[in-house]
């Protein structure tokens, strides 16, 4: 396996955006500003890696480094071996696709009408969406089972609904990589399931490589070949799930004592969280 | 809102009489409590002299001051709006604001016996009806109703017979208005009182009801708009030319400014040069803010209306009624007697291009 | 209804859709533009209107026809269509489908510069465009310099929320100083100022419309680069930017056709409200989303709608003429309650 998105190092504090090429402010306290701090990733292709952390750890600011929404301060992230940044935008969007965390329509369109977004980088600047077009858009509808719903206003649709629809979305951009950004978090245990299995079956089928940031640490371990923990910008392990999940990292990373054990029926690891620390969490520093 | 318009038109020259208001009125909270206090034990006296002659009158109307001054009771007006101009007198009085901010607590200060409202103003005369102060409310009307005013007034102020001399003397101006227009053909006209500056749009029209109108008939013009009973109505460009006047009259309420200004506040009426007014070049640009006061001044405009309508008939402009008496000075918008003199009005058209 | 309903249906094709209400819409708006210098409060005679026998300095017909009633109809259309898509744009830029052209300032501004020409008794004009026209038109790019610098201090991006606080704040601040302006502004002025506010069409020749009409054209122009990146933006900034949109620079050109239509509009036909925010509710409910059928209907039923509106304004009370903006208020304010109470269903 080759790795297809990788991060190398990539720092981006919030609010210094503008500094881009000059060096950083020496001594500022570790994670003390919003961001993410000599950050690296590999995500090979077909693998699906899950970002962990508490919040405001810079999982969604390390997503849309990833997908190019961002452009880091120093480090790069390679697709395919070329910088992001030096992609044409389309080309970008032609192998790369951005799952939002929830999705608020504030206008009236359809269900169909927003999988045929997904076509968009496809097009010519005034082209419009063709019968290729609408038959892939369709096929992404049939991938997520929200073909019914395609003629349904999307504001009206349930949240596991429109989650589906916004997936189909991104399919429908027919590009290598999926980035999810918290794609249970608004939603109910059943949808929550719905989702981890659409997903998985989309790498299984597809061999779509995914890399999703989430909370849901038991999500993350059923989805998720690899894992990369980060608490304040910092990694705090990144490795294969069981050997990243631990009672010590989940300690380490939000401060919760929990029982982590094999699954059986599963057949992966699962956490029960069960108190608070005693002690404060400990500051970022790498894992021995 | 036809009246109020016209009330507002009223007063113009001072665009700053908003910011002297308002200072005057912070100046006065100093005092406004002791003065509060004064003008209650004023109030009581008062009652039992009201029904005597008013001696301390206050006007908020300037076209009501001019009335008082031509029956000669200048002497007896203590304080007026802030619009007011005229008679040249006036300079030295009190202002207490105007139409829409009157300064009750000045008008109280200065302890009146009758303060002349304009009819809408409910709230000052109720204020000044529980301070025991006498109001007289007044409203713009007809050109008629400038006389009948003075002789209401007169009457209510002891001057019955001043009054009706003055009233009279209007009727006597005015007649002989008429007189010099009488058998002549009578232009259809269009009196325009205000419209977007640099543009024929929201063009203001007088229409078949109230002073200007009467004064167009008066100085023989028959006003195109007689079929509207309103004081004034928006034209578009269209019921302009359809109504076709052979003369235009448009009032601007300024001194009359420099001669290339005059042209560029002109120069829009020659888009629609089918109108016979613009053709014939009788667009007449006419300056002066006593143009809209319906007080005693109404003939002089109504002879400058006949000299714009009835050029062939030209006149020398009827004496212009100074006050009481007291001053003989003449007013710099209106020289005692002067002829038609081109710097009030501007002949305008394309005849002149 | 059932056509109506198959048109909205999203298997519907787009071509499909944009065909059939761009020709709905583009009928309308042509029959708009050529019936309404046909009607009027005077019977006119077309063949003598055209008749080159009378000199036309002369012909009152063609005077009727080519200075009191075509200009005008231009003039409705064109402000009308830049209202009505400038609605279109922010609503979608703001993501609230109750922002209308005037949430941001831009036509508090053109009144201040308006007011204040009218104020200071500017009779000034250039090439046919007033002094207020021109003043109009400088006090509306005042508005959007400080509403940009605003929205631009905080982030890169655009923040929907700095840009609606710094409009509304903006239009109330200049809101503030028209009163005083017209305070302390004599009477007279004080009521044309008013009489401003209501809008007017009335430009009685051509020269305003031709020389607004590189702002208008600058500003459609721009217009037809954005409905895509408009969809793509009321979906999400980042899923826009991940599908090859530029969401600052999209952001931007928004923002500035938006305000340019804006203040072009303002300046020729002053405020007139409601426009910017019945037409795009109500295109929306026929067309559906889809700003690539939105965008165009809006200007062309927009343009309709305001010459058909500012019709009524000049035949209803004839001879007076009813300001334009209480024709639109009067059927806007209404339907826009409407809309209000269905959207609370």
């Amino acid at each position: 396996m080759s790795e297809l998105l990788q991060a190398d190092s990539v720092t981006y504090v919030h609010g210094l955006g503008r500094r881009r090429g000059r060096p950083l402010p020496e001594g500022l306290p570790g994670g003390g500003l919003p961001g993410v701090h000599g950050v690296s990733l590999r995500a090979d292709r077909g693998g699906i890696v899950g970002i962990l952390g508490p919040n405001g750890s810079g999982k969604t600011t390390l997503l849309r480094l990833l997908g190019g929404l961002l452009r880091p301060a120093s480090g790069q992230v390679l697709i395919e071996g070329r910088r992001v940044g030096a992609l044409p935008r389309r080309e970008l969007a032609a192998r790369l696709a951005f799952v939002p965390q929830e999705t608020h329509l504030a206008f009236d369109y359809s269900v169909l009408e927003v999988a045929l977004m997904g076509r968009y980088p496809h097009l010519g600047p005034f082209e419009l969406e063709g019968p290729r077009d609408l038959a892939i858009a369709r096929e992404a509808l049939d991938a997520t089972g929200t073909a019914h719903l395609s003629s349904r206003v999307f504001a009206t649709l349930s949240g596991g609904e429109k989650q589906r629809v916004v997936i189909a979305s991104a399919l429908a951009q027919r590009a290598g990589i999926l980035l999810l950004d918290e794609p249970t978090a608004s939603l109910d245990l059943g949808y929550q399931l719905d989702i981890a299995n659409l997903l998985a079956r989309l790498n299984r089928e597809r061999g779509l490589t995914m890399v999703v940031a989430t909370h849901d640490l038991n999500f993350a371990a059923g989805l998720c070949r690899s894992l990369v923990l980060i608490r304040e910008g910092r990694v705090l392990a990144d490795g294969p799930v069981a050997e990243t999940l631990s009672a010590g990292s989940i300690r380490a990373l939000y401060g919760v004592e929990a029982e982590v054990r094999a699954h059986e029926r599963l057949g992966h690891v699962t956490v029960v969280p069960l108190a608070r620390s005693a002690a404060p969490a400990p500051s970022a520093r790498p894992l021995p | 809102m036809a009246a109020h318009q016209a009330e507002v038109l009223a007063g113009i020259r001072d665009p700053g009489f908003g910011i002297r208001a308002a200072v005057r009125k912070r100046a006065s909270l100093a005092g406004c409590r002791l003065l509060v206090g004064t003008s209650l034990l004023a109030a009581t006296a008062l009652v039992v002299t009201a029904q005597q002659v008013p001696q301390r009158i206050i006007s908020i109307v300037p076209s009501v001051t001019e009335m008082l001054f031509a029956m000669g009771a200048g002497s007896r007006v203590v304080a007026v709006s802030s619009y007011d101009h005229f008679p040249p007198e006036v300079e030295r009085l009190a202002r207490i604001g105007a139409l829409l901010d009157p300064d009750v607590e000045r008008i109280l200060a200065l302890r009146p016996d009758l303060v002349v409202t304009y009819g809408s103003q409910a709230d000052l005369t109720t204020q000044l009806q529980r301070a025991g102060i006498a109001t007289y409310a007044y409203r713009h009307g007809t050109l008629a109703d400038i006389g009948a005013t003075m002789r209401e007034l007169g009457a209510r102020i002891g001057l019955d017979s001043a009054g009706s001399l003055a009233a009279d003397r209007l009727d006597r101006q005015l007649e002989a208005v008429r007189e010099r227009v009488r058998g002549l053909r009578r232009p259809r006209a269009m009196l325009v009182i205000g419209r977007e500056p640099g543009s024929l749009r929201a063009v203001q029209v007088s229409g078949g009801y109230g002073f200007l109108h009467d004064l167009i008939e008066c100085a023989g013009g028959a006003n195109v708009f007689a079929d509207v009973k309103r004081e004034s109505l928006d034209v578009t460009t269209e019921t302009i030319l359809a109504r076709a006047p052979e003369v235009i009259i448009e009032l601007h309420y300024s001194n009359r400014p420099a001669e290339a200004v005059v042209a560029a506040e002109g120069e829009p009426w020659h888009s629609l040069s089918a109108v016979p007014a613009i053709r014939d070049g009788r667009v007449v640009l006419l300056y002066g803010g006593e143009l809209v006061v319906p007080g005693p001044r109404v003939a002089r405009t109504a002879s400058l209306f006949a000299n714009a309508l009835h050029p062939e008939a030209r006149h020398p402009l009827p004496e212009s009624p100074t006050g009481d008496g007291t001053s003989g000075k003449p007013s710099r918008a209106t020289s005692r007697g002067t002829p038609l003199s081109p710097e009030k009005c501007y002949f305008f058209g394309s005849a002149t291009r | 209804m059932t056509a109506l309903a198959v048109a909205r249906l999203p298997e519907t094709s787009i071509r499909w859709r944009l065909v059939l209400w761009l020709s709905v819409f583009g009928a309308f708006a042509l029959a708009a533009c050529l019936g309404a210098p046909l009607v009027g409060t005077t019977r006119i005679d077309l063949v003598q209107a055209f008749s080159r026998a009378v000199p036309f300095a002369d012909n009152v017909d063609a005077q009727i026809f080519f200075i009191a009633r075509l200009p005008r109809a231009l003039a409705a259309a064109l402000v009308g269509a830049a209202l009505a898509s400038a609605g279109v744009v922010l609503q979608a830029l703001l993501r609230n489908p109750l922002a209308t052209p005037f949430t941001l300032g831009v036509s508090a501004g053109a009144a201040l510069g308006s007011m204040l020409a009218i104020s200071l008794g500017l009779h000034v004009s250039v090439w046919g465009v007033s002094a207020v026209t021109a003043a109009s038109f400088a006090g509306s790019l005042f508005a959007v310099g400080i509403v940009y610098a605003l929205a631009r201090t905080h982030q890169r991006r655009f923040s929907t929320n700095v840009l609606l606080l710094a409009g509304v704040t903006l239009n109330s601040f200049f809101s503030a100083v028209i009163l005083f302006v017209q305070y302390i502004a004599n009477p007279a002025e004080a009521l044309r100022t008013v009489r401003w506010l209501m809008g007017n069409l009335d430009v009685a020749g051509y020269l305003p419309i031709v020389a607004s009409l590189p702002l208008f054209a600058a500003a459609f122009l721009a217009f037809a680069w954005q409905p895509r990146a408009l969809n793509l933006l009321s979906l999400d900034e980042d899923a826009a930017a991940a599908r090859g949109i530029n969401v600052v620079r999209s952001q931007q050109l928004a923002f500035f056709s938006a305000s340019l239509a804006t203040g072009a509009a303002v300046s020729l036909g002053g405020p007139i409200g409601f426009v910017g925010i019945v037409v795009p509710h109500l295109v929306r409910l026929l067309v559906g989303a889809d700003h690539r059928v939105v965008l165009p209907s809006a200007a062309l039923f927009g343009a309709a709608f305001l010459v058909v509106c500012d019709l009524v304004a000049r035949v209803l009370l004839a001879p007076l003429e009813l300001p334009v903006g209480i024709i639109t208020a009067v059927i806007g304010g209404p339907f826009f309650l409407w809309l209000l109470i269905r959207q609370k269903c």
